[in-house]
Parts: C-alpha cells; structure tokens; sequence
C-alpha cells in the first residue's frame, strides 16, 4: 500500500490519498493522470490493466486501487 | 446522404419522426394498446413484434441488415463465450506457471474472432456509407494527376439507424471478449436489444448490460410510467415542432441558397442552427426516453444540458452523451492503454512532468476519437474538419490548463466564482457555434466562406423587414422562440439543480397537474410550425 501511495503521490501531490474515497469522482484524479497511473502500476506490479477495469469504482480510493492490483494479479 | 435518398426502400417516410402524427395517433397508441392486451409471457415478444414492425415501415426491405447484423453478433458472442469456457477448464488443469503462456494463447485466438466480428460489421457500415465519398476523392486525385481514369460512383440504399445498431452491435461483441457480460444464448432477446423501436432511429446507442434484461422481462404499463412518459414525450414535442421546425427555413436559407448574407446574419443563422440541431436532437431522444418509459423501459439519457458546460471537453460529455462513452471505451481506452502507447507514456512523464507526459498518448488516442467521431457524422470532408476542430480544442484546453491555472493563481482569480463560470460557458458556447457552422454548410469550401464572411463582414446593417422575408422569419417567429428557449431554459436550469418537474408536478392537485398538461398542449399546437407554409426537419441524426 505504501508503494501504491508513493506512485499517486508522485502523479498527483496534495491529495490525501490515505483517507480520499472519491478520487475520480471528486475528480482528484484527470484522465491523464489515470493513464500515467495505469502505466506506472503495470510497471510497478507486473500485471496488465484492460480498458474494462478503468471504471471510477476501480479508482476512487487507493484502497480499490489495491484490491484491484490484488485482483490481477491472481488472475492467471 | 440526404435522408429522402436513404428512403428510397422505405416505405412510411413520415414514421421516421417520433412526433409525426402517424407514430403518435396510429403507432404509438396501437402499441399500448396490443401490448397491454398481450398476455405478460408474450409482452416482449409483442415488442420484439413492434419493433421490427416500425423498422420495416421506415426501411422496407433493408430490414435484411438489421436480420443478418443480429445473427452475426448471436453467433460470434458464443463462440467467443465458447473459447472462455474452454480456456477456463484448460487453464484450471495447468500448473500456475504454465497458465500465463496457455492463457496467452486463447486471448489471442478470442482476439482473432473480435477483430474478424468488428471487422465485418463496421466494413460493412464503410462500405454502404464511405464507398462513394472515397470513390469521388479518388477521382479528384486521379483527375488532379491528368489521368482520364474515372472510377464508377457506387450507390448502395441504407437503412435508416445502421451507425447506430451497428456501434451497438460492437459493443456487444467487445463486451463479451472482455467478460462484462455472458453471450446472450437467446437469439430473440439479443434481437429484442438490437432493434427496439424507440431507440432505432437515432439512438441513444445502448450497452446490452443497460437495457436487454430490462426489454425482456417487461412489466405490465403502469399508470405512473404511462403519464411520466407522455409528459416527456410532450415536451419533447414542445422542442422539435414549436423551435427546431420554425427555425428551419431561417436555418436552410442561411446555409442551403446562394444569397450572399452579412457576418452578423450568418452568425444568426448559425446560432438558429445550434439551438436547431439541439431542439431536434434532444426532443427526440425525449420521445425515445418517454416511449420507453410507458414500458417501463428507463434508457439512458443522451443530454444533460450541454449549455451549461465550462470547456470543449465537458460538452461532449453532456451532448450525445452515449456516442462519446462508446468512444472513449471501445477506442480510447484501447489506444492509451495498448503496450506502446504506455511505454510512451512511462517515457513521456520522466521528460515532461505529470501533465504534459500523458498527454503525448492521450492526444494520439484523441486524435483517433475525433477523427472517426467526425467520419461517423458524415461522409464529407466537413464533417472530418469538424472532428479535427474539437479535436484541436480539446487538445489546446488541455495544453493551456497549467498556465491559466498558474495565472489564476498570481491574479487571485478563483475559477470558482460565478462570473468566471459564466465566461467559461459563453466562450464554450461560441466555439459549438462556430463548429456547427461548418457541421451544418454544404460542403468545406461553403463552411470556409461563410465563417470568412462571418469574421470579415459582421455586421447586421442588413437586417430589416425585407431581410427577414429571404429568410423566411419574422419577429413573431423570434419571439416564439425566445419564449419557448426561456421556458426550456429554466426547465434545465431546474434539472441542473437536481429538481425533477415531472415529480413535483405529480405532487400537485389533479386540477393544477392537468392545467399544466393542457397548457403545453395548447402551446404545441397553436405556436408549433406545422402545416401551409412551414416545412418541418427531418429528424437530423437519422442520417448519420
């Protein structure tokens, strides 16, 4: 989780991203900065994010962003 | 393509419009009635029934495409489910280590089917639609290159909402590769889905997931539903025949003579063709939403007020709103995220920071969108200027945020504040002017010449009474429509602030519910444009 937060931290800086539920929905999060994340996450995890996961519930805490990563990565 | 040519099969070119007195005396009624009589276990395929019933009155014997596009994604949807299921027992056997590489394997061969379906389906969408514009563009350029080679200008019939199932058939399919939803084994339902009547002329292009399980287990109409649902209708109706009709003689005499009009009269004329388009577009997807609402359908909306956007961007996410989201998820999340693209962004975001970085992929992947967003519209070169010029406005709003955000910053401007938002919306609103100047002229070189004039010559030195009869308008008809645009102004700016009139409207005593009801009645039909001297629109986004 630590590591997850590093990367958001690193895209996007001045969100309090340990308690936000709402990150794209509060629109903390742009388009753009979805994309470097995805990027950044596949790197980072060794995993592949489909056009189909991006959806706001994927992405609206760092919380779901974890289960998500979880997720994949035990997708075989 | 004009829409009287894409009829040439039809057989009941007044059907087309949801507000034609055919569908609202005769149709509409017909189906409420045959449907409430239908016993419940045959409701829907009573509306299966209807629905092919309204197509092959409006298209004739092109009802065929819709048959063989509904068989083709029956078929390839279960055989893409068929390698899931397969690739899952296979895989459940494997050691983990071998999964990756077996798995691998069947995504490329359920990648192989994909293609070959969207391959198919959108081919055939190019062919009937682009075939004569990429034909004439050949001749020109052969032409051009002193070849007396001339190639034969093939002329195909279309049927009316072939764009629209034809997305709404992809999405299907791609839905089904990426596991959203399971292959529908019922032929009838998906054919349900694919053709249902309200939706098939101009859309909104819906997911299987939003509205199929809804079409097939239909309820009985209930009174609440059927009363919420004409009262949509209606004031659908209010939009299309009291503005959008009387505007269009204003709007064809601008864009469809060869007078030679002032700046400031073109400028007129293309915001009347603005508000037109809108009245139109939007009415009908509010016959669409009511129908459907009588059946106790909801269907997702099309337009949430896109005059009150702030910048280029949020406006296509509130005008047509079901067309941008199928862009943006069977085009431009692929292409940002493919392999390539996020190694360049990876690469992008070290050299140029956490905005410019991303945007070099993200204006690739727009690039892509606005240019089949454009096609889609059209088989003409202004309608691709038209993609590439919101293409170009979003991509410079996106470039100019940091700046403007840090001048903000030094002048101590909050963006906040209702004056800054109003500026915003109005400088929104020029740009979606300018850009349906050139949607709506005859051709590129015409939409060139007339915003020309419209910058070099503004002027409305011209406008008297004499003008106003070339265009076949007088103050009546502006005021007509100034006070419906009010009254549909503050109706959005209700809805805006979350206030559902139709609900509060129910709430009320049955004397005030009815008088309201009546009242619009008798405004539709005393100031609509019908009849001797009027020449209602052809609904405008049944030709795309």
């Amino acid at each position: 989780m630590e590591r997850l937060i590093e990367i958001l931290e690193d895209i996007q800086p001045d969100v309090d991203y340990a308690s936000c539920t709402d990150l794209i929905d509060g629109h903390y999060l742009s388009s753009l900065a979805i994309i470097s994340l995805i990027a950044e996450l596949e790197e980072e995890y060794d995993i592949t994010v489909p056009a189909v996961e991006i959806v706001p519930d994927n992405f609206n805490s760092a919380e779901r962003i974890m289960k998500m990563i979880e997720r994949l990565q035990e997708e075989y | 393509m004009q829409l009287s040519s894409l009829l040439l099969a039809g057989k009941g070119k007044s059907l087309t419009s949801l507000f034609s007195l055919l569908y609202l005396i005769l149709f509409l009624p017909a189906c409420i009635v045959g449907y409430t009589l239908t016993p419940k276990k045959w409701k829907k395929y009573f509306l299966l029934l209807a629905s092919y019933g309204f197509f092959w009155l409006i298209s004739g014997e092109l009802v065929i495409y819709l048959i063989i596009s509904t068989f083709s994604v029956h078929y390839f949807g279960i055989w893409i489910d068929r390698l899931s299921g397969q690739m899952k027992a296979q895989l459940a056997e494997l050691p983990k280590e071998q999964r990756k590489q077996a798995k691998a394997g069947f995504v490329k061969k359920q990648r192989g089917v994909v293609t070959l379906a969207a391959v198919l389906h959108i081919g055939l969408l190019l062919v009937l639609k682009y075939s004569p514009f990429f034909t004439t563009n050949v001749n020109t350029l052969l032409n051009k290159l002193g070849l007396s080679v001339s190639l034969e200008i093939p002329k195909y019939l279309m049927p009316i909402g072939i764009s629209f199932f034809t997305l709404q058939a992809v999405s299907y399919i791609v839905d089904v590769y990426r596991g959203v939803i399971k292959a529908d084994g019922d032929l009838l339902r998906l054919a349900l889905f694919m053709s249902f009547f309200p939706q098939i002329i101009e859309g909104p292009i819906c997911r299987y997931s939003e509205t199929a399980e809804q079409l097939w287990n239909v309820k009985p109409i209930e009174y609440r539903n059927l009363t919420f649902g004409l009262q949509r209708i209606l004031f659908g109706m209010l939009k299309k025949v009291v503005v959008a009709d009387r505007l269009n003689l204003l709007v064809s005499a601008v864009f469809d003579t060869k007078n030679n009009y002032q700046g400031g009269i073109i400028a007129i004329g293309a915001v009347c063709y603005t508000v037109q388009l809108y009245m139109d577009f939007s009415g009908s997807m509010d016959a669409v939403v009511g129908t459907a609402q009588i059946f106790g359908i909801t269907m997702p909306e099309n337009f949430k007020r896109p005059f009150f956007s702030k910048t280029i961007s949020e406006f296509w996410k509130r005008w047509h709103i079901s067309l941008g989201a199928w862009f943006r998820d069977y085009i431009f999340y692929p292409v940002t995220t493919a392999k390539k693209m996020k190694k360049l962004t990876s690469s992008a975001r070290k050299k140029l920071g956490n905005h410019y970085g991303p945007l070099v992929a993200g204006s690739i992947a727009l690039f892509c969108v606005w240019f089949c967003n454009g096609l889609w519209h059209g088989s003409a070169w202004s309608f691709i200027f038209f993609g590439m010029y919101h293409f170009a406005l979003i991509l410079i709003g996106n470039m100019l945020e940091p700046p403007v955000q840090a001048v903000n910053k030094k002048l101590h401007i909050d963006p906040k504040r209702f004056w800054y938002r109003l500026l915003q919306i109005i400088r929104t609103c020029v740009l979606v002017v300018i850009g349906e100047l050139f949607f709506r002229a005859r051709g590129l070189r015409a939409g060139l010449d007339l915003f020309k004039r419209m910058v070099t010559d503004f002027s409305f030195s011209t406008l008297d009474n004499r003008l106003l009869k070339t265009l076949h308008a007088d103050r009546y008809d502006f005021a007509i429509v100034g006070v419906t645009l009010l009254i549909i102004f503050v109706v959005s700016v209700l809805n805006e602030k979350g206030v559902c009139i139709r609900e509060s409207l129910s709430k009320k005593h049955v004397v005030i519910r009815w008088a309201v009801l009546y009242a619009l009645l008798l405004y539709i039909i005393i100031f609509g444009a019908y009849g001797l001297g009027y020449k209602p629109v052809d609904p405008m986004y049944a030709q795309y």
